[in-house]
Parts: structure tokens; C-alpha cells; sequence
């Protein structure tokens, strides 16, 4: 059982600032930035491209960030200048990064076992402290970011991306531009899954061209499972950043809890999906059944006489 | 302190669906006058306050505020002089964050908005003194979902909002339309104490006769996207919800809006 929890911070921690990044499109603006797949496997290519090349940790990540960025940026470029909808931009950005990310790797995967990483200080150690040492520095830099962002949501900034979202109309007439305020929201939550991608290839220890396919739909199964687990509201952003932390903590619980459950690898992804289905239907069906559940219990555990009189079973 | 300046506006030109919504609209508003504007649907009073709020642009004419010309500028940069009351109590506030987070998004209208928190104590002080007027104990309730307020309390918020950073001119868009007829003449009150507090510019879109005759310095009546008479003063005063009516009526407008423009006087 520890395994599976050591398992899940290990796999789940790197993906928070992914699933924070796809929040604050999916929820704060309401749409689907497939750039998310494109930044998130870029940011890991250019970590890997750079560790191997022998460049230091700092410089690799800072890179991979800026990269993953600066894609957020073209793709808000697209939707402001052509006007193509976030949706297709994102599309035929996840599709034209796809070749860059074979150019920027030179191969289809990179090995970084004997490379310098964030984490290649614990090689020494035995698997249960290495495995230790690793979540607290994953643990300290999603902590990081999730304070960082709470913060800045909380800023008159913050504030004008977080209300640009919900009503275009009355921000702008607030003084906020929110065209400025769009291409924010894009280029942090694309740094936001570049980093993502960065944490990810160290953890692993490797690159693959392919490693960002799914990851938009797999962060907004872990948002939605975050919202009914802490049920955030709009003006509560500590709360929201913690529901995304548990979210894709338990969306990789599910996974991870998959695997042990004697799960061949390759199935991992029709998992995925389901797990996607179950988030989607028990947002919508899962607190009106709680509660029915919860009246049904009420009114068993009531004395006969109060149960008739608020006509329990009639 | 608002000029338009022969300000047309058309849609689709040159396409057999083209819409002249203003046709050559001049008019000076002076600092503090209250203009109350009536007219029938597709008479230009929506069209005429988009192009003072800068949602659309001219197609031709020149707007000027407070002397400096906006004609080019968008809605967020005329926002330091401007402030808009929607008709729909539900797009003047954003529903999902807290009546303190909305009245915080306006706090900011008009300055550069900067890496600072956007709600302190200073700011929490302010907001409860302009909420507590109201008498709606909004000022106890700035942590409550905006989404959590009636229609009325709403538009009373969209109101406070609108003063809270001293505007020079007040769009009020129908903005007591959505409103049962009890919760109208309260934020009507709110309206004329909020501009008399602020002294600003006001342009107010109504349909009811006689809040355009009782509200008010100066009355506009709109008629395919021209501005057909412009009273004030004794000749406002003397005016009947009836008269308008004909006036409106006469100027050619459709049997829809007689219905229209009957409910309003009923």
C-alpha cells in the first residue's frame, strides 16, 4: 500500500503544474488548449536535448519553460491574429511541434541515465531514501508553484485573468485588456506544462517524442477530480490550488493503483479514459446521489414516529 | 464633456442586409447633465451607446470625452472615464467570484493594473462604506458568490461598482429593465443619488416614459438612428408620457413598438 502512495507522488507531483496550467484555460476561460500535449512534451525535449548536451540543471529547466511558453504565445497569436479558435490552434500546434521536438531531440527518445539531473544526487542512496529525496524536491517545487500562482491570482491581475474568463464583456469594461490578459493565460499555462514535461523526464530519466500525447485530457480528468473532491468556489484560490494538487494526485492513484492491480501497461491508456468518464459522470451525478444517500441514511436512523411525520415512506 | 461629432455607424455595408444604425448623430453633453434617451427598438439607443463606450467604432463622426478624442480607442482605455451599467443585472458582475473580488476588479478601472493584491483592509474599508447605503447588508457579505444575489442586488452591486472610481461619464444601458417594478424604483433612487454623489455625465437608456420625463435634465428621442428631439428644462417638464409616445409613434416607427412603447406608459 505504501508503494502505492510512494508510486503516486512519484508520478502524480511532476504533473501538478500541468494540471494547473490546463486549469486556468479549461476553467478559467473556459476552452481546450491542445497546445498543452505540444508544450508539455517540448518542455521535455528541450530538458533532455540540453541535460545531454551537458548543460546544467537551472539553464535546462529555465529553457524548457521558456520554450513551452513561448508556444502558448503562438498559439494565442493564432487565435488573435487569424483568428483561429483557441481549439484548432492548439490542434495544429500539438501536430507542427510533433517535427520540432524530433529536430530539438535529434531522436525519437533520449536517455538521461547518465546525464545530470535534478535528481541524479540521490542515485547513491538506497530506493526507499532515494524515492524519499526525490518527492520532497518534487513536493518543494509543486509547493512552490501552487503558492506562487495562489499569490498571483490573488493580485489585480490575477484578479482581471480570473474575471476575463467568466464574463469578456464586463472585464473590458473594467479597463482590463483582455487580449493581453488571453495571452497571459497561455503562455503560463503552457510554462506551466513545459515544466510539467521537464519534471517529468528527469523523474523518468528519459524523453519520448510522444510523451505528451493525452496529457490535456488526463489534466482535465484530474481537475474535475479535484472539484468533487474539495469542491472549490470561484473566490477560494488556496482551496482551488489544493484541488488540483489532490486531483492529480488521485488520477494518478488510479493509474498507479492499476498497474498494482496486475494491469498490462499498454491498457494504461483506456484507463485513462474511463477514469476521464467516471470524473465527468460523478461531477454531474455523484453530489446529487450523495445526498440522496445521505437523506436515505437520515431517515433510517430517525425514530419511527419523526420518520411519519415527515412522511418517510409514504 | 461628451461630443460626437456627424457619427454614423452602419452594418454590412454595401450588402442588401446593410444596417444604418446611427446616421450622422452630433451631440454635446457638458460635465454633470443627466440625459435621459428613449426611443423604439432600432431607433440607435443601444448602437449610440456602444459607440460611446467603445464597443463599436464609427463608421464615420468623431467622439470625443472630456476633450480628448476616442474615437479609435477601445473599451478598456476609455474605461478611466467611462463606467457602463449593463440591462442584464447579470453581465454588469461576474457571478462566480465574491461581491469583494468584483468590486476589487473595479477598484482597478482606470489605472494600471499591477502585481499587488487587489483586495486589502484600506480596500475592504472602502468597499463596506459604499455598500452600507444600500441597505441591502451587502457590506456583511463581501465574502458571498456574487452569483448568490438577487437580480435587484445585482444591479445595485453593478451600480456601486460604476461609482466606486469616480467616472466622468455613466452609460446606464436600460439597466432597470431586468427589474420587478418595487426593485426598479429602488435602484432608480440609487441612480439619481449615485450621479448627484458623482456629478458625472450620465446617459441613461430607458424605456419607461415617465422615468425619461421625471429623471433627468435633458431627454433624447431616438428615431432610425437619428436624434429626432432634444428637450430640456420647462419643455421636459411639461411633456406627458403620452406625447412622447405620439412623438415616437409619429416619426415612423412599426405597430410593434406602439406595443411596446404602450406597455411602458401603462
Amino acid at each position: 500500500m505504501s508503494q502505492v502512495i510512494v508510486d503516486t507522488l512519484l508520478t502524480g507531483l511532476p504533473l501538478v503544474p500541468a494540471v494547473v496550467g490546463i486549469w486556468m484555460i479549461f476553467r478559467l476561460r473556459e476552452d481546450f488548449d491542445l497546445t498543452i500535449d505540444a508544450s508539455f512534451a517540448t518542455g521535455g525535449a528541450v530538458t533532455a536535448a540540453l541535460l545531454a548536451g551537458g548543460a546544467s540543471v537551472p539553464t535546462a529547466m529555465a529553457a524548457a519553460v521558456a520554450a513551452a511558453g513561448a508556444m502558448g504565445l503562438m498559439t494565442a497569436g493564432l487565435h488573435l491574429l487569424l483568428r483561429v479558435p483557441v481549439l484548432l490552434a492548439g490542434v495544429a500546434m500539438s501536430i507542427g511541434f510533433y517535427s520540432v521536438d524530433l529536430r530539438i531531440m535529434g531522436v525519437p527518445s533520449v536517455s538521461l541515465v547518465e546525464g545530470s539531473t535534478l535528481f541524479s544526487g540521490f542515485a547513491g542512496l538506497s530506493p526507499g531514501a532515494a524515492d524519499a529525496a526525490t518527492i520532497a524536491v518534487l513536493g518543494g517545487i509543486v509547493a512552490a508553484v501552487l503558492v506562487a500562482l495562489g499569490l498571483f491570482l490573488r493580485t489585480e491581475v490575477g484578479l482581471a485573468l480570473r474575471a476575463s474568463g467568466v464574463n469578456e464583456r464586463m472585464t473590458r469594461s473594467q479597463g482590463a485588456d483582455v487580449r493581453a490578459l488571453l495571452c497571459l493565460s497561455l503562455v503560463l499555462a503552457n510554462a506551466l506544462a513545459g515544466l510539467s514535461g521537464c519534471l517529468v523526464v528527469q523523474a523518468d530519466g528519459f524523453a519520448d517524442v510522444n510523451m505528451g500525447a493525452g496529457t490535456l485530457i488526463a489534466g482535465i480528468g484530474a481537475v474535475l477530480l479535484g472539484e468533487l473532491l474539495l469542491r472549490p468556489a470561484g473566490s477560494k484560490v488556496l482551496r482551488t490550488m489544493l484541488a488540483l494538487l489532490a486531483g492529480a494526485l488521485a488520477y494518478r492513484l488510479v493509474l498507479v493503483g492499476a498497474l498494482r492491480l496486475g494491469l498490462p501497461a499498454t491498457d494504461l491508456k483506456a484507463v485513462t479514459a474511463l477514469t476521464l468518464i467516471v470524473a465527468i459522470a460523478a461531477e454531474r451525478y455523484g453530489r446529487p446521489l450523495l445526498r440522496l444517500a445521505r437523506r436515505r441514511l437520515e431517515g433510517a436512523a430517525a425514530p419511527l414516529g419523526a420518520r411519519a411525520e415527515a412522511g418517510v415512506g409514504r | 464633456m461628451l461630443s460626437l461629432h456627424d457619427v454614423h455607424l452602419t452594418f454590412n455595408a454595401g450588402s442588401s442586409a446593410e444596417v444604418r444604425a446611427l446616421r450622422g448623430v452630433t451631440l454635446e453633453i457638458p460635465a454633470g447633465q443627466f440625459v435621459t434617451v428613449v426611443g423604439s427598438n432600432g431607433a440607435g439607443k443601444s448602437s449610440l451607446m456602444k459607440i460611446v463606450a467603445g464597443e463599436e467604432r464609427p463608421t464615420r463622426g468623431r467622439v470625443q470625452i472630456a476633450g480628448r478624442d476616442v474615437t479609435r480607442l477601445p473599451v478598456h482605455r476609455r474605461a478611466r472615464d467611462v463606467a457602463r451599467v449593463f440591462d442584464d443585472p447579470r453581465a454588469g458582475t461576474l457571478p462566480e467570484l465574491s461581491i469583494e473580488d468584483n468590486l476589487a476588479l473595479a477598484l482597478c478601472r482606470g489605472r494600471r493594473r499591477r502585481l499587488r493584491f487587489a483586495s486589502g483592509r484600506a480596500r475592504r474599508e472602502l468597499m463596506r462604506e459604499r455598500l452600507t447605503p444600500l441597505g441591502l447588508g451587502l457590506d456583511a457579505r463581501l465574502h458571498d458568490l456574487a452569483g448568490l444575489l438577487s437580480a435587484g442586488q445585482r444591479q445595485s452591486l453593478t451600480m456601486v461598482m460604476a461609482g466606486l472610481r469616480d467616472p466622468r461619464l455613466l452609460l446606464l444601458d436600460e439597466h432597470l429593465a431586468a427589474l420587478d417594478p418595487g426593485t426598479q424604483a429602488r435602484v432608480l433612487d440609487l441612480t439619481i443619488a449615485l450621479v448627484r454623489r458623482l456629478g458625472c455625465a450620465t446617459l441613461m437608456v430607458t424605456h419607461n416614459m415617465e422615468h425619461a420625463i421625471e429623471v433627468g435634465d435633458r431627454l433624447l428621442v431616438m428615431s432610425q438612428g437619428q436624434v429626432i428631439a432634444d428637450v430640456s428644462g420647462a419643455d421636459k417638464a411639461s411633456l406627458s408620457p403620452e406625447r412622447l409616445v405620439e412623438t415616437i409613434v409619429a416619426a415612423g416607427d412599426v405597430a410593434s413598438d406602439r406595443m411596446l412603447i404602450g406597455e411602458a406608459v401603462a
